[in-house]
């Protein structure tokens, strides 16, 4: 097979692949949610209920698609795509797994290692902001203008948070490649503990889980989209599939920050303490690496979940209080602290 | 191949797909528009007044603070990447990124007490 050829199959794989967690995960969510709360869930659909999101899917592709009447139209129709597209492609830089043989053809389990992956996901993120601004503008509905500015306040605000503690993860392992972050954080560190970011980085890592929560949008930090307060925020007056690109692209941005946090703070597809390449060919090895990446994701995706049912939501200057007020600094401390034992261990 | 290919790949295929989405509702989504359907939700009682009016300037002192602190991260990436190959040849790159970071620290902490940031 040619090269393009095998671009393409893992270019189809992965985006149906981020898709189908993305669904899936709608299901968990509510499933998950009843556990919690001592109720049943969805369970007519299917056995668990598992065909939920099918059913879904295809009442949002045969709901009437209204435009108000008072909308701006281009902007209003610009909106969805612009949110969703950014978030859809932000998985092709995510290392699934290590790398697989196939045929004397070693093919790396990533759509694209290029060398400012990380780069390339901060920048589609903050791409994804223009996508809930200009549907709340455009929509030209009152809970939907203020669900778009808080929104925009609020991904904006941290944004910088994480964007510090991802510098402090570049400062540490002088890359922007995930591949090479992740492979540079197999086998172990001070001797016991696995050679993870999490463990080089733990303020790191807090303050990247914390504003992942508020770029995601969800609770505790689910203020754009407050349903006691902004019905559903910025995209109140949408319908249809418009409305099911908004709630897609929210749960593959879910899907992408999981990775994320697994590739630079919880060792990728590497198990601690046991190197899975010395005892499994190199078909199997493949598989098990994709499949220890999933495992792990799934835990974050779930976490976000556990979350939700634990801790209520904050007040909008609270909110605002925690990015600028502790994270930043906190943000700033912990690279001038990283920078100093970079300076002293070279 | 620096991979570039791969991701304007996986970029038309997001690109593709969603249009193919919105077509598809399109098509099989009913048409039967009402002047009732498209008026502007406003839980229940006719729209009062117009939405786009002045809003807090709260918001927008955020975003003049956030492209400052947006712009130092950017700045700080390139030199981030070289750090360990420059910390090798001296403590002089230290100096030079603890003096940067405390210029903003000390301007983060005039914005907090001049009250930018309370709402």
């Amino acid at each position: 097979m040619a090269d393009w050829q095998i671009d393409l199959i893992k270019v189809v794989f992965i985006w149906t692949w981020a898709l189908l967690i993305a669904v899936v995960m709608t299901w968990v969510e509510r499933r998950a949610s009843a556990m919690m709360q001592d109720r049943v869930g969805p369970n007519r659909a299917g056995p668990f209920g598992l065909l939920q999101p099918l059913a879904d899917g295809i009442k949002l592709f045969t709901k009437e698609d209204i435009i108000p009447k008072r909308a701006r139209k281009i902007l209003f129709i610009l909106g969805p795509p612009l949110f969703a597209i950014p978030a859809f492609s932000t998985y092709a830089v995510v290392p699934f797994g290590d790398k697989i043989v196939i045929g004397g053809k070693e093919i790396i389990l990533q759509v694209s290692d290029v060398n400012i992956g990380f780069l390339y996901i901060l920048a589609l993120s903050a791409i994804a902001v223009y996508g809930m601004v200009i549907g709340g503008w455009a929509s030209n509905s009152k809970y939907s203008i203020l669900g778009g500015l808080r929104a925009t306040a609020q991904l904006i605000s941290y944004e910088i948070p994480m964007g510090l503690a991802l510098l402090t993860i570049v400062l540490l392992y002088g890359t922007f490649s995930l591949r090479e972050i992740v492979l540079q954080q197999q086998g172990t560190f001070l001797g016991v503990l696995p050679n993870w970011g999490f463990f080089k980085q733990p303020l790191g890592f807090i303050i990247f889980l914390v504003a992942a929560y508020a770029e995601a949008n969800r609770v505790p930090f689910d203020l754009p989209e407050c349903e006691s307060e902004l019905v559903t925020g910025y995209h109140t007056e949408y319908g249809s599939m418009r409305l099911g690109l908004y709630l897609f692209g929210e749960y593959v941005n879910l899907g992408t920050l999981a990775a994320v946090t697994v590739s630079l703070f919880f060792g990728g597809w590497g198990l601690p303490y046991i190197d899975m390449s010395k005892f499994l060919g190199p078909i199997s090895y493949g598989i098990a690496s994709f499949l220890v990446f999933f495992v792990k994701q799934a835990f974050f995706l779930f976490l976000f979940v556990w979350v939700r049912w634990t801790v209520p939501r904050f007040r909008y200057d609270q909110l605002m209080g925690l990015g600028w007020k502790a994270l930043i600094p906190l943000g700033l401390i912990n690279l001038f602290i990283t920078a100093l034992l970079v300076q002293l261990t070279v | 191949m620096s991979g570039f290919e791969t991701i304007v790949m996986y970029l038309g295929m997001s690109l593709l797909v969603i249009l193919a989405m919105l077509g598809a509702s399109a098509l099989l989504g009913p048409s039967r528009p009402s002047p009732q359907k498209a008026t502007t939700f406003e839980c229940g009682v006719p729209l009062l007044d117009p939405s786009h009016k002045r809003y807090s300037v709260k918001y927008y002192l955020v975003a003049v603070l956030f492209l400052i602190f947006d712009l130092e991260t950017v700045l700080l990436y390139p030199l981030a990447v070289q750090y360990k190959a420059l910390a090798t040849l001296g403590w002089g790159i230290f100096f030079e990124i603890f003096i940067f970071v405390f210029v903003l620290l000390v301007g983060l902490l005039y914005a907090i007490k001049k009250g930018a940031i309370d709402w």
